[in-house]
C-alpha cells in the first residue's frame, strides 16, 4: 500500500468507516509505516474535533451539572 | 469500532504544542486555563477543573450526542456519563496524541453510537436519516447560510470548510461519523454503489483535512 493510500485509509479508520477486509490491510500497512504512520493517524483524529466544532452547541440544564459535580465530589471522598 | 482513546503516561505539559489541523481554540481569556492545563488538573483530581471543562465543552458535546441519538433527555444522561468517564479516564489522556477536545469528542461519539445501538434504534435512525437526506441532501448544514459564515470564529471556519464539499460527500461523512454507519450501510441507505461511497468518503475527508490544515496556516 502506498503512503497516499494509507493516508486515505487512515482518515476512514479514525471515523470507524473501514470495512473489515480494508481494516486487515490497513493494520498490516500501519506496521510497515511505523512511527510515520502513527503520527499521521494521530493527526487524523483532529477531524473528530472539527466535526464537533461544526455543530451549534446545545444547552443542558444547570441541574445536570450540579448532579455531575455532586457525583464527582462524592467519588473523591475516601 | 476501531478507535483509539489514548492510554499510557500522564499528561506532559511539554508535549502540548501538537500540530493539529483544527484552526483555533475557543478564544480563551488571559486568566483562563488552557484545555491542557485543565486536563492536567483533572488528572491531579481537581474537581473544579472538570467543572470548567464542562462549562467550556458541554454544549459542543451535547450537540454531538444529539446529532447521533436525537433525544434531549437521553442526550443529557449520556452527557453526564461522558463527563464521569472524562473524570475517571483522564489518566489515559495523552497529549502527544492530540488535543483534549479531540479526545473528548472521540469518547463522546463512541458512547453515543454505542447508546444508539444498545437501544436498537439504529434501523429507525437509518430510515429517518434516509428520509431526511432525500428531502434535504445537505441536511448536515441545513441551517447554515453564507451570511452566517463570517470569518474569525472557529465554528464558522470549520463549517466553511465542510460547506465547500459537494452534498453527496457531506451526506456520506454525516452518516459515517454521526451515525457510525459502515460503507456498506451507507451504500444501502443511500442506494449508492459501494465504490462510490468509498470515493465520496475518501475525497470528502481529504478535503476537510487539507482545508483545515490550510486554514491553520493562515491563522
Amino acid at each position: 500500500m502506498s503512503f497516499e493510500e494509507f493516508q486515505n485509509r487512515s482518515r476512514l479508520y479514525v471515523i470507524g468507516a473501514l470495512e473489515p477486509e480494508e481494516l486487515e490491510e490497513f493494520e498490516q500497512a500501519r506496521k510497515e509505516f511505523g512511527q510515520k504512520g502513527e503520527d499521521f493517524i494521530g493527526e487524523c483524529y483532529s477531524l473528530h474535533e472539527a466535526f464537533a466544532l461544526s455543530l451549534q452547541p446545545a444547552k443542558s440544564s444547570t441541574a445536570l451539572k450540579d448532579r455531575l459535580m455532586k457525583m464527582v465530589r462524592e467519588k473523591q471522598q475516601p | 469500532m476501531p478507535e483509539e482513546l489514548g492510554g499510557g503516561p500522564l499528561f506532559d505539559a511539554s508535549e502540548k504544542e501538537m500540530a493539529a489541523p483544527v484552526p483555533a481554540d475557543l478564544g480563551l481569556g488571559p486568566s483562563e486555563q488552557s484545555d491542557f492545563e485543565l486536563m492536567q488538573a483533572i488528572q491531579a483530581g481537581e474537581a473544579d477543573a472538570l467543572s470548567q471543562l464542562y462549562d467550556r465543552y458541554s454544549g459542543i458535546l451535547k450537540a454531538l450526542i444529539l446529532r447521533v441519538i436525537h433525544n434531549d433527555a437521553e442526550a443529557d444522561d449520556l452527557l453526564q456519563e461522558i463527563f464521569m468517564e472524562i473524570w475517571s479516564q483522564a489518566k489515559n489522556f495523552r497529549a502527544q496524541k492530540g488535543k483534549p477536545l479531540g479526545w473528548m469528542v472521540t469518547l463522546a461519539r463512541r458512547r453515543a453510537i454505542d447508546g444508539l445501538r444498545k437501544k436498537q434504534a439504529y434501523a429507525r435512525a437509518g430510515e429517518r436519516l434516509q428520509l431526511e437526506t432525500e428531502q434535504q441532501p445537505d441536511a448536515w448544514i441545513q441551517n447554515i447560510t453564507e451570511e452566517q459564515i463570517s470569518g474569525g470564529d472557529t465554528r464558522d471556519i470549520v463549517r466553511k470548510v465542510i460547506n465547500s464539499l459537494p452534498p453527496a460527500q457531506q451526506q456520506a461523512i454525516e452518516l459515517a461519523f454521526f451515525q457510525g454507519m459502515s460503507q456498506r450501510e451507507i451504500a444501502a441507505a443511500t442506494a449508492t454503489p459501494l465504490g462510490t461511497v468509498k470515493t465520496r468518503l475518501e475525497l470528502g475527508l481529504k478535503k476537510i483535512y487539507e482545508g483545515l490544515k490550510e486554514l491553520q496556516h493562515e491563522l
